[in-house]
């Protein structure tokens, strides 16, 4: 995994959250995880496939999650309904939509495919024995992961 | 509140418009997640729904005709992004309507049209103001 691919997401997340959430994104500090397990209360999925291959898995705590569907409808929401985790997983799909056109500045072509969501289930998703890697992030309503695995389909240079 | 002022793009009428159609997704929001039994706010989320799509093909035609008017380069490309939009909403209506208007499929329309428009207005849509404002400068 290579730097550029990493940062081609966190641009995106900092981009479409300030424009669609009008929240900041702070990154702390990466971390590489043996697996990639959806732990939190709401979790969406991104397969990639094309020049990279793999999977992007965001994490977010109930009350983040809420507040996100929040900032976007101004209605108060008390649970992760359909309308809670659909709004998630197009937010979401937009992030990689952004990154993946990001990407393809660096002739990197990918596809995505739409995206999973997954409500309050600990599961773990990778499939390969691969170690992924970890960002935690933090925004003024609250932290939440995003975690990368992503692998060369060809060798570029 | 959905509307935020940041979503102007210095044109009055097309502001106006956007502002009516927050104001109308805002509505079938509220009413599609205030708690209520389904089947008792059925007629009134259909309603609220009729009522925002009336309105999206009426801002979609003016905001088209503004594009042609001031020869917005970009006219084509965004046409075919209003008419994707659109037959997309109306896909889920037709869908609806052959298997019934459920909860899950209606918030489902929600939180799609929420976050599009949230992103055309506060994306797609600045460019026609850039654009118009570079013409008179
Ligand atoms: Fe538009």
């Amino acid at each position: 995994m290579k730097v550029d691919h990493i940062n081609a997401f966190y641009v995106a997340i900092q981009e479409i959250f300030k424009l669609m959430l009008d929240l900041d994104v702070e990154k702390g500090e990466l971390r590489i995880v043996e697996d990639m397990v959806s732990s939190k209360d709401a979790n969406v999925l991104l397969g990639i496939t094309g020049d990279l291959k793999g999977s992007i898995l965001f994490g977010f705590p109930k009350h983040m999650a809420l507040e996100m569907v929040n900032i976007m409808s101004g209605v108060d929401m008390d649970e992760i309904d359909t309308f809670v985790s659909s709004a998630l997983g197009e937010v979401v799909n937009i992030i990689g939509g952004n990154a993946l056109t990001s990407l393809s500045n660096y002739d990197y072509i990918c596809n995505m495919a739409p995206p999973q969501i997954i409500v309050g289930k600990y599961k773990s998703i990778s499939m390969a024995s691969e170690r992924s890697l970890l960002i935690p992030l933090e925004t003024e309503i609250g932290k939440f992961d995003v975690n990368v695995f992503l692998a060369e389909a060809k060798n570029i240079n | 509140m959905m509307w935020k002022e940041r979503y102007r793009i210095g044109v009055d009428l097309i502001d106006d418009q956007h502002r009516e159609l927050f104001k109308r997704l805002s509505n079938f929001i509220r009413v599609v997640q205030n708690g209520e039994p389904w089947d008792e706010k059925l007629d009134e989320a259909k309603d609220t729904l009729g009522f925002m799509q009336e309105y999206v093909v009426y801002h979609f035609e003016d905001e088209e005709r503004y594009q042609r008017e001031i020869g917005y380069p970009d006219y084509e490309e965004h046409r075919k992004i209003h008419a994707g939009f659109k037959a997309e909403v109306d896909e889920y209506v037709r869908l609806m309507e052959e298997e019934g208007f459920s909860e899950e499929t209606m918030q489902e329309l929600a939180a799609r049209f929420m976050t599009w428009l949230i992103m055309h207005v506060g994306r797609a849509d600045q460019r026609i103001g850039e654009y118009a404002r570079s013409k008179e400068g």
